[in-house]
């Protein structure tokens, strides 16, 4: 009897031991880094931020300590994951302990958002903010910041050459951009262009503009979906492909494009050493590391054409923000998260402009302390000069798109076969 | 106190294997069971609900050109890599068991580099191809050396390849090191004294009497280069084109990015499947040819 109290116990041990495993390991779970929350945790409620810009989370983790600090009963929290964005939410959901914040790509918002999204509508800052996600009657999400793509130039370094001041609208078309390469070229600059081979910035940003363009983008993705489009006889796609194969001619790393390292291509971009480069507001962040050159800007891709999308950049508000519906979020937590945006987006707004280095998309922030990309982006947004960017790619898009793109890019497939392979992969989206 | 009865017997049990087995259960068994459950359904990964689709997702794994794709290349890394490292590791082993001055710390140093986990490990070679070899090959004006190896399809196996008998060479010397420790001196001193040279000795007593060692090694190296994920994800990423996906990247993509959970599940299954049968055949046909002294 004594041994069989001795096993019964020895059990009864081992399943809380197990038990208490359990918990514990959902408290801390996911992966995540945290960081911020300041001296007073542990009383009153807590804010967690999930924050996918990796570029400024030391300054996220810095203005949640502040918040912390200042406001008396609410601790922020901030944490941050490499992982894919689904795959660390699908963790989080699971364990019952999601974020109170998260901070997400705008298509994830369309797949998270009808279960977990709170309804913002009637927040001060919704009204003037542009590029809310609305599902089902309920405003899902408000833009943490407007983000945009196109050509980065280094002004500075071409000046030098050509002796008089670079102006971005004198080369909107590819036959001036052209000559303008050449040109530096003959002054000295023996490649004038950088191409990242990343798949998510050719495919993802690079290629998708021939589809941005469209008047009627759903129309058009529809089109390609039936197999209606021709791709070999599309103007703007053989526009986009006009000056992409420029570039890959003027590229510094033509002779082994696939192997051009991304940081690499950015400190040359920023030290002058090229003057272009494919890229976006957010190369800020690596370009500002490196010893940058006083005029640096982004400007439209010049491409030939009829049309004026050599006058725009592609973007718009980005990194959405939406707070936790479900019942797993305390309703304290959830007004602390509220009152803590409405903080953000107006008191705290400073720390979006200048910590942060972000373009802000509520009008009534004021954005005068840019650096030069999201200066340019700024500017093309506030004059309505924006073509925004298609959020329902496929998930697949980027993987397979981008595998051709490098192979165009790398000269191991033609116009035709990319084309093909454009064509077949939107068939069988169908 | 009876010591056949049932009651017994499961005390007996609880009280020494409870544990493991409760944590083999949670950690394992149960995970298994209801990722089998998962492929029966078109779950994307996120949402609350699951809708059972039956046998939908193994039919599209048997479509999954990309998956078998994916497989057949991992196979072919397998096969190259596995004999590599086998190879290499036995004659490192070899090398620090013949007695050579220093060999501790050869096998210190050999074995280190398996010390660095495969994430690190990826961006160091990373770098080195990229840059110090390049640099190298630039600079010395050595034609297949002055690009990256990694932008091209066969380069970049290539590399993995590499970079794999490097990281895995020296445990498995460790284990064959082991070996050649376990075969008794007296039998190869008799072996010498019946007229075999040293060649002769290793070949037809000191192998023979360490294929324990062949049927481990073989067994982790496989099951390793089958399952790669780190390396892969770290050093190539796939590229270029999508050329250097091994199947676990393929299942992973597949689970997450394009969020078909369910047809990724069926493929990881199909996986593990495969490795199993290549795992548990080769540690059949290995012991069969073990021999004791």
């Amino acid at each position: 009897m004594k041994r069989f109290l001795a096993s019964i116990l020895a059990l009864a041990m081992t399943l809380s031991l197990a038990a208490c495993g359990g918990g514990g390991g959902a408290a801390s779970g996911g992966g995540a880094t945290s960081g911020g929350g300041g001296g007073n945790s542990g009383d009153g409620v807590k804010v967690t931020i999930f924050n996918t810009k990796s570029e400024i989370n030391s300054a996220m983790e810095q203005m949640a300590k502040e918040y912390s600090d200042s406001h008396d009963g609410v601790t922020v929290e901030v944490y941050m994951s490499n992982d894919t964005v689904a795959a660390h939410m699908a963790t989080k959901y699971a364990s019952k302990d999601p974020y109170t914040i998260a901070m997400v790509d705008t298509k994830d918002v369309y797949s998270l958002g009808p279960e977990h999204a709170y309804d913002l509508t009637g927040q001060p800052y919704i009204a003037n903010a542009t590029g809310c996600v609305e599902l089902d009657g309920k405003i899902a999400s408000v833009p943490f910041c407007v983000e945009a793509r196109g050509l980065i130039y280094n002004a500075s370094a071409i000046e030098a050459i050509i002796g008089k001041d670079f102006v971005p609208s004198d080369y909107a078309t590819l036959d001036a951009f052209t000559a303008l390469l050449d040109q530096l070229v003959a002054g000295g600059m023996a490649a004038p262009v950088g191409i990242m081979k990343e798949d998510w910035s050719l495919a993802a940003h690079y290629l998708a503009q021939f589809i941005e363009e469209r008047d009627d983008v759903d129309a058009f993705v529809a089109d390609l979906k039936a197999g209606n489009v021709d791709l070999t006889s599309d103007a703007k796609f053989n526009s986009l492909m006009d000056t992409f194969d420029t570039l890959m001619k003027y590229n510094y790393a033509a002779s082994s494009p696939i192997a051009a390292e991304r940081e690499v291509s950015e400190q040359k971009l920023a030290e002058g050493e090229i003057a272009f480069m494919f890229g976006g507001n957010w190369d800020w962040a690596q370009m500002a590391s490196f010893d940058y050159s006083e005029k640096l800007g982004m400007m439209p891709l010049p491409l030939n054409g009829t049309d004026d999308a050599n006058t725009k950049l592609v973007g718009g508000p980005s990194k959405m923000l939406f707070v936790e519906a479900s019942s797993d979020i305390s309703d304290e937590s959830r007004q602390a998260a509220l009152d803590f945006l409405t903080w953000l987006f107006s008191d705290g707004s400073k720390w979006l402009t200048e910590d942060f280095a972000l373009v802000p998309a509520i009008s009534t922030i004021s954005a005068d302390s840019l650096d030069p990309l999201s200066k340019s982006v700024s500017e093309y947004n506030t004059a309505g000069k924006l073509i925004p960017s298609y959020n329902y790619m496929p998930d697949d898009h980027i993987t397979l798109m981008g595998a051709e793109m490098q192979k165009y890019l790398a000269g191991q497939s033609d116009r035709a076969g990319l084309a093909g392979a454009i064509q077949n992969y939107w068939k069988n989206q169908a | 106190m009876r010591r056949n009865t049932l009651s017994y017997k499961c005390q007996q049990y609880a009280m020494f294997a409870g544990l493991s087995t409760i944590a083999f259960a949670a950690v394992v068994i149960i995970p298994f069971i209801y990722g089998l459950y998962l492929t029966l359904t078109s779950w994307d990964g996120v949402s609350v609900s699951k809708p059972f689709v039956g046998l939908a997702n193994y039919v599209s794994t048997f479509q999954d050109a990309a998956f078998w794709q994916a497989l057949g290349r991992t196979l072919i890394y397998t096969v190259i890599a596995v004999v590599l490292v086998n190879v290499v590791a036995f004659f490192l082993a070899y090398l620090v068991t013949s007695g050579v001055k220093g060999q501790n710390f050869f096998r210190a140093g050999f074995f280190t580099p398996n010390l660095i986990g495969g994430i690190v490990l990826g961006y160091v070679w990373k770098f080195v191809f990229n840059r110090a070899f390049t640099a190298l090959g630039t600079s010395l004006s050595i034609g297949a050396l002055s690009t990256s190896w990694l932008a091209t399809t066969n380069g970049a196996m290539l590399c993995l390849i590499i970079v794999s008998v490097w990281q895995y060479a020296g445990y498995m010397m460790l284990i064959y090191v082991a070996g050649f420790m376990s075969v008794s001196k007296d039998l190869i001193e008799a072996a010498e004294v019946d007229g075999c040279n040293k060649a002769q000795a290793t070949m037809n007593v000191t192998i023979p009497l360490m294929v324990s060692s062949f049927v481990q090694c073989l067994f982790l190296t496989l099951t390793r280069c089958f399952m790669v994920y780190d390396v892969n994800l770290s050093l190539t990423n796939g590229e270029p084109f999508g050329s250097s996906i091994m199947a676990a990247m393929h299942v992973y993509n597949q689970a997450f990015t394009y969020k078909n959970y369910g047809t990724g599940q069926a493929e990881a299954l199909v996986l593990f499947l495969v490795c199993a049968i290549v795992g548990v055949t080769q540690v059949y046909v290995g012991k069969k040819a073990e021999v004791s002294a």
